[in-house]
């Protein structure tokens, strides 16, 4: 044969990482324990590295389809995997400091982060059934075991077990479904065989029985976002874990999960809205008010950003849930959606920057602790603030603009469902500003702790993950074109 | 029915009432031990679906993989970490029982309800006789139409692997 049977150009990001995540395990094995501080550098290398193909590629501007359409590489696949690359090496930067002083096992905490970001990049580009499962697997289980990293706390383990058996049991339901699906089509697994399938067959009794594994299938997806009633697991795991892997679940698995909605809803199951979206209705709303309403009680700021983020998952799910005029998805509530998230992914790493930044003094998240911080640390509060305010959605913040973007989907697409889950959205907002100012006013207005006042040294890698994640937020502000561009870029209908 | 069709059936239901035995004594043996056992009860008559389904080579992995390795794998950790081996009446919670077993039960009889209901509409996947090339079509579908999630499972299993080992070690 002549040509290469498999497109390597569009595999490159994939192959790349792969590559690196398996030298750091070798390299790990060979180096002292002075040398050991290479290993984030490698691994931030390696993300980098895989980010150049994905510039290429988008430069190329054509749909790449690999496996008789089983993985697609298109603006979708692209935009997410930018999202991906560009959230885990911000992770990276936060964990420089953090695994290094806590004596971790460097090197196999890299390769588990790496294994779970390469998940991430498959299931950007996955488009069937057993691509997408493979994929969520394989961002699932090295989170697991990284959520259980802090070996001595029992928190972290209790972080691990719960976060293990909630996720196995809902990915198993999610694969029930998938089997019902498989046998009720007649053996379709590409998400483009299962769509012409539901738009065309529906005779009444088959299609109860695809109905049934649909809401089966969402369920796994559900719980990867922490949807309400799936997000049980949330507090407790995002507590326990180590906080730079509290980032990165609260971030980029969470943006894994929704890249399974995604391609899901929008290119397998379109044509049964009917089925999905009275879910996707109920899971926004309650999602929003459960999340926020238990935010206010929180004391640990850990816990209180744990339910801020479920609610926010809330936020994204709302355009899912708009029903348009059509009945059919528009570009606008996809776009929506994406810049939700991609702004999203930037304010809430940058909060939890701060906090790890913070807590390398206070060794404590609990919200009394911050009390006075703009004492003596001006610099850390006001750039916390600054990503509270954006999560709440006040100017001067690219958060602003997220919120807006979603509500402008859900209006403009009109009706009485649409108006409630607006109005529902608008009063979850004023809900969250209240919880989110909170903090700020604990920082600047509470007197601060008697003993020691010195300034709060922020090592180099972690200032560098805070101010890119601030200066992002306020670009997007000001030019929130970018993000929005991005978002349509995403669409895939 | 053809004669055929019937010995296929009832097979089928030994199988499957020994898979549905095994499954409910794995979750309510006492002892990790027996629960392991009925695990490979399970799965060996799940390879015995296989069978029924004309996939010879699959039932025969089946076994080998999962009788033969990950089960004695099971025993090996349960008898290396020394975890208590017998009751653990502390771990024993009454009444997430019950409500574990509201949540089955409900679950257990939406699914019954729809498949029961709507099942019988669905038509049947044609399954295709064996013939020489069954292992060649299984090998190419793995290694070229499905490479992408085959290697990626690969990568599941080593990350799990690294990380199990990290885990369990002493330091």
């Amino acid at each position: 044969m002549g040509t290469a049977v498999f497109d390597l150009h569009a595999l490159a990001p994939e192959l790349i990482l792969t590559g690196v995540a398996i030298l750091i395990l070798v390299y790990d094995l060979f180096i002292g324990d002075e040398r050991k501080w290479t290993l984030p550098i490698v691994a931030a290398g390696g993300i980098l590295a895989a980010g150049i193909p994905l510039v290429t590629l988008g430069l190329s501007d054509t749909t790449r389809s690999l496996f008789g359409g089983a993985y697609v590489v298109d603006g979708f696949a692209l935009v997410l995997k930018g999202i991906f690359l560009g959230a885990s090496f911000v992770v990276l930067l936060m964990s420089a400091q953090y695994v290094e002083e806590g004596d971790y096992h460097r090197g196999e905490f890299y390769f588990l982060l790496l294994s779970a970001v390469l998940g991430m990049l498959v299931i950007s580009s996955a488009r069937d059934m057993i691509s997408l499962f493979v994929a969520i697997e394989l961002v699932s289980s090295p989170t697991y075991l990284l959520a259980g990293w802090r070996k001595r706390d029992l928190k972290s383990n209790e972080a691990a077990l719960k976060y293990f058996l909630l996720g196995v049991v809902s990915i198993a339901i999610s694969l029930y479904g998938m089997s019902i699906l498989f046998g009720v089509t007649g053996g379709a697994l590409k998400f483009t065989e299962i769509a012409s399938w539901m738009s065309a067959v529906p005779s009444g009794s088959a299609m109860g029985v695809a109905a049934m594994s649909i809401v089966l299938i969402l369920v796994g997806f559900a719980f990867k976002i922490a949807a309400v009633p799936f997000h049980l697991w949330a507090p407790d795991t995002y507590e326990g874990a180590p906080l730079p892997v509290t980032a990165f679940l609260s971030v980029a698995s969470k943006t894994a999960g929704f890249v399974g909605l995604f391609t899901l809803v929008y290119l397998a199951f379109p044509a049964q809205s009917q089925v999905w979206r009275p879910v996707i209705f109920g899971l926004a709303i309650a999602t929003m008010t459960v999340g926020n309403l238990i935010a206010i009680k929180q004391t640990n700021l850990v816990r209180m950003l744990a339910y801020s983020s479920i609610a926010q998952a809330g936020y994204v799910l709302v355009p899912f849930a708009a029903t348009t005029r059509e009945g059919s998805l528009t570009a606008e509530t996809f776009a929506s959606s994406v810049t939700y998230l991609l702004i999203y992914t930037v304010m809430n790493l940058g909060a939890f920057a701060v906090i790890i930044a913070v807590a390398r003094r206070t060794r404590s998240v609990e919200i009394t602790s911050w009390s006075g911080l703009s004492k003596y640390a001006p610099g850390l509060a006001v750039l916390m603030t600054f990503f509270l305010l954006s999560l709440a959605g006040i100017p001067p913040t690219a958060g602003m603009w997220a919120k807006i973007f979603v509500f402008r989907s859900v209006i403009s697409a009109g009706g009485l469902a649409n108006g409630a889950l607006a109005a529902v959205m608008g009063i979850n907002s004023v809900i969250a500003a209240f919880y989110y100012l909170a903090v700020v006013k604990k920082m600047f207005f509470d007197p601060a702790p008697e003993e020691d006042l010195e300034a709060i040294p922020v090592p180099a890698s972690l200032a560098g993950a805070i101010g890119i994640m601030a200066g992002i937020t306020f670009v997007l502000f000001v030019i929130p074109d970018v993000a929005v561009r991005l978002g349509y870029g995403a669409s895939l209908v | 029915m053809s004669n055929q069709q019937v010995v296929q059936v009832i097979i089928f239901g030994i199988a499957a009432a020994l898979i549905i035995f095994g499954g409910i004594r794995v979750v309510t043996a006492q002892n990790i031990v027996r629960a392991a056992l009925y695990l490979v009860l399970t799965l060996a008559a799940t390879a015995g679906l296989f069978v029924l389904l004309l996939a010879e080579f699959i039932a025969a992995v089946q076994i080998l993989i999962y009788v033969g390795a990950v089960v004695v794998i099971l025993l090996f950790g349960i008898m290396l970490t020394r975890a208590p081996i017998g009751l653990t009446p502390d771990l024993d919670n009454e009444s997430a029982r019950i409500w574990g077993l509201v949540a089955g039960l409900v679950f257990l009889g939406v699914v019954t309800f729809v498949l029961w209901r709507h099942f019988a509409s669905v038509p049947a996947l044609e399954l295709s006789a064996p013939d020489s090339g069954a292992n060649e079509a299984l090998g190419r579908s793995l290694l070229v139409d499905w490479v992408a999630p085959f290697e990626a499972v690969s990568m599941v299993l080593l990350s799990a692997l690294i990380g199990a080992l990290a885990m369990a070690r002493k330091d």
